[in-house]
């Protein structure tokens, strides 16, 4: 039998402490533990995306990281950078885009195109593309998706500007 | 679909780590990046007794360069390679390799030990290591030793390493002077793993190439060293120099039908691959293969 | 009354939710005291449960029940046949024999305290086999074809004597075409949560069709569907996977029934590659004659699909061959491949993409054995009625959407030659082919509240894997009510709404829609109803036919004046919402009146390395006449998304079986390819302006479906162009245009 254990993270800044199995990851531990549940399940091998979260504020898959290697560490999903505005001209882009359909990969994308934004402020499309393209879509064709992160990416420069 | 469930333990050096392995005999597995790992263990394609999580070892990562040598800690990932500059001054390959490497996501964790291995024989960074003279540092109960890329791969997810050592560190000769890189690979979908990859460097002298070095990888069960066309290449380039080179990938490579490709298919691009890296190399406009 | 919502690029009422993650799947209804169901499947393809050894399995950590055939209930399993399921045959009986029929068919389900101890027990349940070697591949010598017994496509239809102008006319093309088993690949797993409250069942479940996964588990428990609810306010994508109700859905109440807990199933993905359906494989035969100025004298088209052993699965794969062109002779043939796999259904643009592939892709080759642009070719054949039926089209905008296409592609400047486009070392590659799709109208309903605020709750089962049913609706519902679109709620996915068809067929906007507008109007009737005959009204004692509604507000007809609002009105009425439902359906003597259906003309470019082999799609334009465009910005997207879904088809999606016990070798995301962000260029969608008031009253034609058709025949004809190799197989991969 295996004993479960104990860890300490901070999700979304708050500090969680849970006993948890050494088979669970990140992204289960978030969904079925703490009921966040904006951070979806697509694949569970690492390929489809869905499932990314920020882990020391990189992307991570969360399906590919155990919830014990978070222990200690910090844990942001789509619910906490939506509260803190982190994601504000990205989420107007998207919706103005109409960039997501199903809305299944939509969480999962806006982080991954938080994270290029940060790295490289005005992208491409060819660059949008190639940061985005570990994250399926199944719905849109992904065109509406480039549009809104070049848009987003804009509307972050004006704000500096 | 999750992992069957195992135990889990954090080892804070690399002592403690060969210990746990030690002590955990065959059911132990060492716990790097994951990002192999744990879709086999999702899969359910392997189990385990006891995971030994080596990330938070802080001297099994960084790049440093010694006197002609990288000098590269097995736990740094493929993020910080991507970025390093020492890498892009000393292997250029290696810069151009990480680069095909899945996803940002995926590099953010992944780690060129626990790459190297898992020896997956699609893999870019095993390709690389052969082509640059790699040497692995290896650690286990009775100390270190070092080990050549060429020792290391030794079959379909099999390296030289026992159950109880931990690749730790990776030695590249820095890239000479006259040395020249060539990478590449071909993908169904982009982004994916290759079905086949060619990892090169040599040093192009007038229209020869000496010093060179050709491995394949996604082609066979391991990456495949190509002696006897790099040896064929080392003189004066012309097209049946390059044809006499690509027939010579037959013996070299014994390429492998599987569900992805045909052995015909995957020796073809091969071939042609061959004929992309010798214009390449000697700087030549792209002439048709 | 003045056109405010209808028609403008709206941005989706539902992107807040789902851009900050708080839009709920089925799997994340989680409920108190729930408990995990894993299902087991066969790891044969075909023959009988000798023996489940689930004793040893019962007694491991957190197990609550072992449920097989051996003590599964026996359920009722009531004749039901939905919009969806399949005319012929009988439904999978999930546990209630010892036959297995198909790889993965599910031979138990374990109910545990965790997910962990669920899945460790089935992963340790020895199930015990007298297994036998499948039939799963069409070209086995084994199958026997069938003709269906009915079926939307079912008849084989014929007119003049296709053989005998076949076989005299002087130009003809005769080719045969493979196209490969696709997996829908939603996002979104299938999932459900079941939970009993004495005789009554919730399901919180992934369904593109409430109304029918209420009827379905219904009929196969023996029960009042009132005692059935479904739940699913949001799809993570669907395709056409979640219109059935699949064993699993099943399986998660038997065994919430068997604990007295609910019970959440979540397939695998692996899972969703065995029993949740498939497009069919095919394999299709396309002759065609044609004078030597380019006039069609024969089409013959004869394809089959697979099936299951007990299920008839039909679409519609040889229908558009019969009003495409205009043609004197025209003979179709469908037939049916029964294996041992599970049933297909329906999967985007279902039967014409499939159909369409083969004929598009004959066409284009008789284009060039004419020398005859293939615009061209297709502009000299277009007939000017649906010469099958011998009906007009309601309306019919093809050689507009050529017209449209062409020119935002730059067609005229194409090289006709195959292999005299370069760009540099690569062959480039202009195809076209066009695209159509029926316009389905079923019946549906829906319900209207005014309340005292002045805004509008609507509601209708429906649902919304992500075209935009949320905000396409409220669009119809503030257009028909004069509201602004905030004051408009429209909700939808749960079974206890008023009934609506599949969402699939591209059907949703016509008929929920229509249905919507018709609630809308019937909630303004019975307003106007009850304010001529109160004391306290203005518009008291005049009569009904003297009122009309302007802009919200009802006022008598030829004063200028504003009457009383909506919300003076249900204030009025005594403040209590005022309520009206409403149905709607295609009038039978329309139908019988004329034939209709959306079209589109898809361009694309493709780039091929000749040394590689590799096929990249480089742009491509679809021009689309699909009536009104309720929203432009969703429309646009869908159409693009559809495309994409026909670049996945020509190029990528396969899944291969192994011959020997029938398993799906690619049932996972890594292998199983779909396009990713890098595979797709710069694509484009237009609309047509076009105007049919036949179809149904919003005049709206449907878009999902149409939007993938003709993708796939595009880029195998640009790839053809571009290397003057003509491959019938798909997807076209590196081994078709490589010679080794």
């Amino acid at each position: 039998m295996i004993a479960p254990t104990p860890i300490t993270l901070t999700v979304n800044g708050e500090t969680v402490a849970a006993q948890v199995e050494p088979r669970i990851h990140l992204t289960d531990f978030l969904r079925e533990n703490l009921g966040l549940t904006g951070t979806h399940i697509g694949c569970e091998h690492g390929v489809c995306g869905a499932c990314t979260v920020r882990l020391d504020g990189e992307i991570v898959r969360g399906c590919l990281v155990l919830a014990v290697q978070a222990d200690g560490k910090s844990v942001e999903t789509i619910e906490g950078l939506s509260d803190s505005g982190a994601l504000d001209e990205l989420q107007a882009a998207f919706r103005d885009r109409n960039a997501l359909q199903c809305g299944y990969c939509t969480p999962a994308m806006l982080l991954t195109a938080h994270e290029l934004l940060a790295r490289n402020p005005t992208p491409d499309r060819a660059t949008i593309r190639e940061h985005l393209s570990g994250n399926y879509c199944r719905c849109t064709g992904y065109q509406a998706i480039i549009d809104a992160v070049e848009i987003a990416a804009r509307a972050r420069a004006g704000a500096k500007s | 679909m999750k992992a069957a469930a195992f135990n889990y333990a954090r080892a804070a050096s690399v002592d403690e780590a060969v210990q746990m392995l030690v002590r955990g005999g065959g059911g132990a597995k060492l716990l790097a990046g994951g990002q192999s790992l744990l879709p086999a263990l999702n899969l359910r394609l392997m189990s385990l007794d006891l995971l030994v999580d080596i990330t938070g070892i802080a001297a099994l990562r960084g790049i440093r360069v010694e006197g002609g040598t990288l000098k590269i800690g097995a736990m740094t990932r493929h993020a910080d390679l991507l970025t390093s500059p020492e890498i892009a001054a000393h292997a250029p390959l290696l810069a151009k390799a990480i680069a095909h490497v899945a996803h940002p996501a995926i590099r953010n964790r992944g780690t060129i030990g626990g790459n190297l291995a898992h020896a997956d024989p699609a893999s870019e960074l095993p390709a690389c290591m052969l082509a640059l003279g790699a040497t692995l540092v290896i650690q286990g109960p009775s100390g270190q030793r070092r080990v050549q890329a060429a020792d290391f791969f030794l079959g379909l997810y099999q390296t030289a390493l026992a159950p109880d050592e931990i690749l730790i560190a990776i030695e590249l000769p820095a890239l000479a002077s006259g040395e020249r890189a060539f990478f590449h690979e071909y993908a169904r979908r982009m982004g994916d793993y290759a079905i086949v990859g060619l990892a090169a460097q040599g040093k192009p002298a007038g229209d020869r190439i000496d010093a060179l070095r050709l491995v394949y990888f996604g082609v066979g069960e391991r990456a495949g060293s190509c002696p006897a066309a790099a040896r064929i290449l080392q003189q004066r380039h012309s097209p049946a120099i390059l044809a006499e080179a690509q027939a010579a990938l037959a013996a070299d490579l014994q390429p492998q039908n599987d569900h992805q490709a045909s052995a015909a298919m995957r020796l073809h691009l091969a071939r042609t691959l061959l004929a992309r890296c010798v214009n390449e190399l000697l700087g030549r406009a792209e002439a048709s293969a | 009354m003045t056109m405010q919502a209808i028609g403008k690029p709206h941005s989706r009422v539902d992107g807040r939710a789902k851009v900050t993650g708080g839009a709920r799947y089925a799997a994340e209804f989680n409920q108190p005291d729930q408990l995990y169901a894993v299902v087991v499947g066969s790891t044969v393809g075909l023959g009988r449960i000798l023996r489940i050894d689930a004793g040893a399995v019962a007694q491991m950590p957190g197990v609550r029940a072992v449920i097989s055939h051996l003590n599964a209930p026996r359920l009722a399993y009531q004749p039901h046949k939905g919009g969806t399921d399949p005319a012929n045959g009988e439904r999978l009986h999930v546990l209630q024999d010892d036959q297995v029929r198909f790889y993965g068919q599910p031979v138990a389900v374990i109910v545990a305290d965790s997910l962990d101890h669920a899945e460790r027990a089935a992963a340790a349940l020895a199930v015990s086999y007298a297994g036998e070697t499948p039939v799963v591949d069409p070209l086995d010598a084994k199958v026997q074809p069938v003709a269906p017994q009915a079926g939307r496509a079912g008849a084989d239809r014929s007119r003049g004597d296709a053989d005998a102008a076949f076989a005299a006319a002087p130009v003809t093309v005769e080719a045969s075409f493979d196209m490969a088993r696709e997996n829908h690949t939603p996002m979104e797993p299938h999932a459900t949560i079941a939970a009993w409250s004495g005789d009554r069942l919730t399901l919180w479940s992934k369904s593109q069709f409430v109304v029918n996964e209420q009827a379905e588990i219904a009929a196969i428990f023996g029960m009042p569907a009132a005692n059935v609810q479904v739940i699913c306010p949001f799809v993570g994508g669907g395709f056409g996977t979640s219109l059935r109700t699949w064993p699993h859905v099943t399986l998660a109440a038997i065994a919430a029934r068997q604990v007295g807990r609910p019970v959440k199933l979540v397939l695998t993905r692996r899972q969703m590659f065995h029993t949740t359906g498939h497009r069919p494989r095919t394999l299709q035969r396309v002759a065609l004659g044609a004078t030597t100025d380019g006039r069609l004298t024969s089409l013959i088209h004869e394809g089959s699909g697979e099936t299951s052993r007990y299920e008839q699965f039909v679409e519609a794969l040889t229908s558009t061959s019969g009003f495409m062109y205009s043609c004197p002779n025209v003979r179709t043939r469908y037939r049916l491949l029964p294996m041992d796999t599970g049933t297909p259904t329906f999967m985007r643009g279902p039967g014409e993409a499939s159909g369409m592939y083969a004929v598009e892709s004959a066409i284009d080759e008789l284009s060039y054995k004419l020398g005859i642009d293939p615009v061209e070719l297709r502009r000299r054949n277009e007939p000017a009625i649906d010469e099958a039926e011998k009906l007009p089209f309601s309306s019919r905008s093809l050689m507009q959407c050529y017209a449209l296409g062409a020119e935002r592609f730059g067609w005229a400047s194409r090289d006709p030659r195959p292999r005299a486009m370069r760009d540099g070392r690569l062959l480039i590659g202009w195809g076209v082919a066009s695209a159509s799709y029926p316009c389905f109208f079923s019946p549906a309903s829906a319900r209207v509240r005014l309340l005292a605020d002045g805004s509008a709750e609507v509601e209708a089962a429906s649902s919304d894997m992500g075209p935009g049913t949320y905000t396409s609706m409220t669009q119809v519902a503030a257009e028909t009510l004069s509201l602004p679109l905030d004051k408009v709620r429209f909700s939808l996915g749960r079974s206890d709404f008023p009934a609506t068809p599949s969402h699939g067929g591209s059907q949703t906007m016509s008929s929920v829609g229509s249905a919507v507008r018709a609630a809308c109007l019937a909630v303004q009737a019975e307003l106007a109803k009850r304010a001529v005959a109160d004391r306290r009204s203005q518009l008291f004692g005049a009569s009904i036919d003297s009122v009309e509604w302007r802009e919200g507000r009802l006022s008598r007809k030829g004063d200028a004046a504003a009457g009383p609002s909506y919300s003076e009105l249900v204030t009025g009425a005594g403040g209590s919402p005022v309520e009206a439902g409403a149905s709607a359906a295609r009038d039978a003597a329309i139908a019988k009146q004329y034939s209709m259906h959306a079209f589109g003309a898809v361009f694309v470019e493709v780039s091929v390395d000749p040394d590689l082999g590799l096929v990249r799609l480089r742009r491509a334009v679809g021009a689309y006449g699909a009536g009104r465009i309720v929203n432009p910005k969703l429309a646009t997207s869908q159409c693009i998304g559809g495309m994409v879904g026909g670049l996945g088809m020509a190029l990528m999606e396969r899944t291969a079986l192994d011959p020997r016990d029938g398993r799906p070798v690619n049932a996972h995301m890594g292998d199983y390819l779909v396009p990713v962000n890098l595979d797709v260029p710069h694509l484009e969608a237009h609309f047509v302006e076009e105007q049919d008031p036949h179809v149904n009253p919003l005049g709206v034609k449907g878009l999902g479906e149409v939007a993938l058709v003709g993708m796939a025949p595009a880029i195998a004809n640009a790839v053809f162009h571009a290397t003057g190799k003509r491959v019938r197989e798909l997807p076209i991969r590196i081994e078709n245009l490589l010679d080794v």
